[in-house]
């Protein structure tokens, strides 16, 4: 529902029991001296005026969302100095229960400075609870979670310390971008001057004056990550920030992000894709069931995937069988050909070479990022096609 | 441009006083509520039907027949505020309901406690705020009402003059008046989240509570309406008080108590819930 009709529907509610306390004291006759015509009048005027409101606020004034603004090129962000000591985000045995459902569960990591850090998950892993913990938003159920060493809450100006961004679309649709930035802005102390270069940043300068109804989806991502940047924090929480912007924003996104990082911010950013975060995060925490599954180095994680030699050649079976022979797994591949495990490309091809076998192709595959983390997170993903999970069926043979 | 970049990011390391910090909330929080096109209409559209609803009240008054001779004296006093305290208390406390509720609803709540994690701080900003403008725009229409109904009674009756006995403390309080209601919006709003419900309540605190209490015997109808806020508020702008209410300075009591316990349950509520 808009926030316009709520209001109307508000006002023509309370008409309502306006008219229905005017016509209770009509009834009882109380000591106005009020001739009947004047209590018409009253309720007439009263009545249709909640009509008009309604006709006014609750219209839909959506326009067509106006295209997005051209990405700015990715300007090397200003480096700020980073404070003495290593300011990060220390998440240690948190545990958020919501009633029966646990949304953390004993979660520990730890996120350093001068890194962007990809924290992953399927949906309802607990990446958002997880944030808003760290935020101080929720209240753990046990455990702590801490930025540069303390509590969020003791931060007097905290978007000076963390710039988060947890939903874009949260925004009031009746006020203006500038207006809503500029609110967020006055409750930390920053300056107009700050305002006009975060909006110059995120490229929304031209449409700032329109209402956040009017904002399509990347520009709402956009405001939300200027908003991060109001204060120049050297730590960032992002909770999918790459929603919804186009390719060329998700790059422009992605090189801001490289270049925060390598000024030695403190950067954490959410995803269910892995695909967009092999290509930002240097180190990856993934979690699932509220569980933590891994926490690594993206190229650790890259090289730990499973990895095979496809290798091509006329007399195929038989080096087959000679591949079998040296202790190799071979399986043969659709497009003709053999997937060589157990051995290394060298190897395959030098025992080719010395058999005289033509080898027309030799190359060593890696499993994709998104199959690794399919296979790591596959147990633990809370809503799948097609397969109850066995915990929903013991649930339902437990009741 | 990497100078006035830095340095409009080198308050971080200063920790401000808690003047400043307040000013800031507060300047945030009246950022939001003044930037609302909405508000601006529906405060502006309630504000005419007001003084139009106070001309048609005194007209009728005075082109009544008998006048103020027959039953009882026409009060004048309250007359006045006849329009203001039963039509436009309504759109105000909608409104101030609103202001916590379509954060709410929004999820802007979620950005608002980031940016400003003492949330009663934020609460308290809200309440400044929103008592504040409802305090100048009660002040402003209550002066209104009270002139617009005196100039038109003057023909018959005579009209008064803020000199009279009352008048001045009258016109002043219809304005506080509605201050009070927006706060009870406000608490309402912060303890409820959703917009529908705490219109409902807050619309039973400010009106239904008095027809309820109307509904009962004799003794009993004032002796427990004398606690609500309409009555309270009848109390201060009538020139000759029924026998049952309470004095205007227990009234005012009763006008403080209201919003003050609506706020305090938001106060206590907020800190112990997630957002």
């Amino acid at each position: 529902m808009r926030p316009g009709s709520g209001v109307a529907i508000a006002v023509v509610a309370v008409a309502l029991a306006f008219v229905v306390y005017c016509l209770i004291d009509l009834s009882r006759a109380r000591v106005r001296n009020l001739p009947a015509w004047a209590w018409a009048v009253i309720i007439c005027i009263t009545i249709p005026w909640g009509g008009i409101i309604y006709l006014i606020l609750g219209k839909d004034r959506t326009k067509p969302a106006a295209p997005d603004p051209p990405p700015p090129p990715a300007a090397p962000h200003v480096p700020r100095r980073i404070p003495a000591g290593p300011v990060q985000i220390e998440v240690d045995r948190l545990t958020k229960r919501f009633g029966h459902v646990t949304a953390v569960d004993d979660l520990s990591f730890a996120v350093r400075p001068g890194r962007v850090t990809g924290f992953l998950g399927p949906n309802g892993a607990g990446k958002s609870t997880t944030l808003r913990v760290i935020l101080g938003l929720d209240a753990p159920t046990s455990g702590t979670a801490l930025v540069g060493g303390r509590r969020y809450q003791e931060f007097i100006r905290p978007l000076h310390e963390v710039g988060s961004l947890l939903d874009a679309t949260a925004v009031p649709a009746g006020r203006a971008g500038w207006s809503h930035l500029r609110a967020i802005a006055q409750s930390n102390g920053i300056g107009r001057r700050r305002l006009r270069e975060v909006l110059e940043l995120t490229g929304l300068e031209m449409v700032a004056s329109r209402r956040l109804g009017e904002f399509s989806l990347g520009m709402k991502q956009r405001l939300g990550i200027a908003a991060a940047l109001l204060a120049n924090p050297p730590v960032l929480l992002l909770d999918e920030p790459a929603n919804g912007l186009d390719p060329e924003g998700i790059r422009w996104f992605r090189q801001l992000l490289q270049a925060m990082a390598a000024e030695g911010r403190t950067i954490l950013v959410s995803s269910h894709l892995m695909s967009e975060m092999a290509q930002t995060a240097d180190h990856l925490v993934i979690i699932g069931r509220g569980r933590l599954l891994a926490d690594v180095a993206t190229e650790q994680f890259v090289s730990g995937t499973s990895h095979d030699v496809l290798v091509q050649s006329p007399r195929a079976g038989e080096l087959a069988s000679l591949l079998t022979a040296s202790g190799a797994v071979v399986a043969p591949e659709n497009g003709g050909g053999l997937a060589v495990t157990g051995m290394d490309a060298a190897a395959v091809g030098d025992l080719a070479v010395s058999h005289g076998i033509a080898v027309h192709q030799l190359v060593t595959r890696h499993g994709s990022l998104e199959e690794a983390y399919l296979t790591l997170t596959g147990a633990s993903t809370d809503y799948r096609a097609g397969r109850p999970l066995p915990e929903v069926q013991t649930a339902r043979a437990a009741r | 441009m990497t100078a006035p970049q830095l340095q409009a990011a080198g308050t971080a390391g200063t920790t401000p006083s808690p003047l400043v910090r307040a000013r800031d909330v507060l300047a945030s929080e009246w950022t939001k509520l003044s930037s609302l096109r909405s508000n601006r209409w529906t405060l502006g559209a309630a504000a005419i039907v007001t003084l139009v609803l106070t001309a048609v009240v005194a007209a009728s008054f005075a082109a009544a027949p008998h006048g103020g001779q027959r039953a009882a004296p026409v009060d004048r006093l309250a007359t006045s505020f006849l329009a203001f305290a039963e039509y436009l208390v309504l759109p105000v406390t909608v409104l101030s309901v609103l202001v916590f509720t379509s954060e709410y609803g929004s999820g802007l709540i979620r950005t608002t406690f980031t940016a400003v994690p003492r949330r009663r701080t934020v609460l308290a900003a809200k309440a400044a705020v929103t008592g504040a403008a409802a305090l100048v725009t009660g002040e402003v229409l209550a002066f209104a009402c009270f002139f617009l109904t005196q100039a038109i009674l003057s023909g018959r009756h005579g009209g008064l003059s803020l000199a009279h006995p009352g008048a001045a403390r009258g016109v002043l309080a219809a304005g506080f008046v509605l201050a009070a209601c927006a706060l009870v919006g406000v608490g309402a709003g912060a303890v409820l989240r959703h917009t529908a419900g705490a219109i409902a309540v807050a619309v039973t605190v400010v009106y239904l509570l008095a027809v309820l209490c109307l509904v009962l015997p004799a003794p009993w109808n004032l002796r427990l309406g004398r606690f609500t806020l309409p009555f309270a508020a009848y109390a201060e702008v009538t020139a000759h008080p029924p026998t049952g209410l309470f004095s205007p300075w227990l009234s005012l009591l009763v006008l403080i108590a209201w919003p003050a316990a609506a706020l305090l349950t938001a106060a206590v509520v907020l800190t112990r819930r997630d957002v």
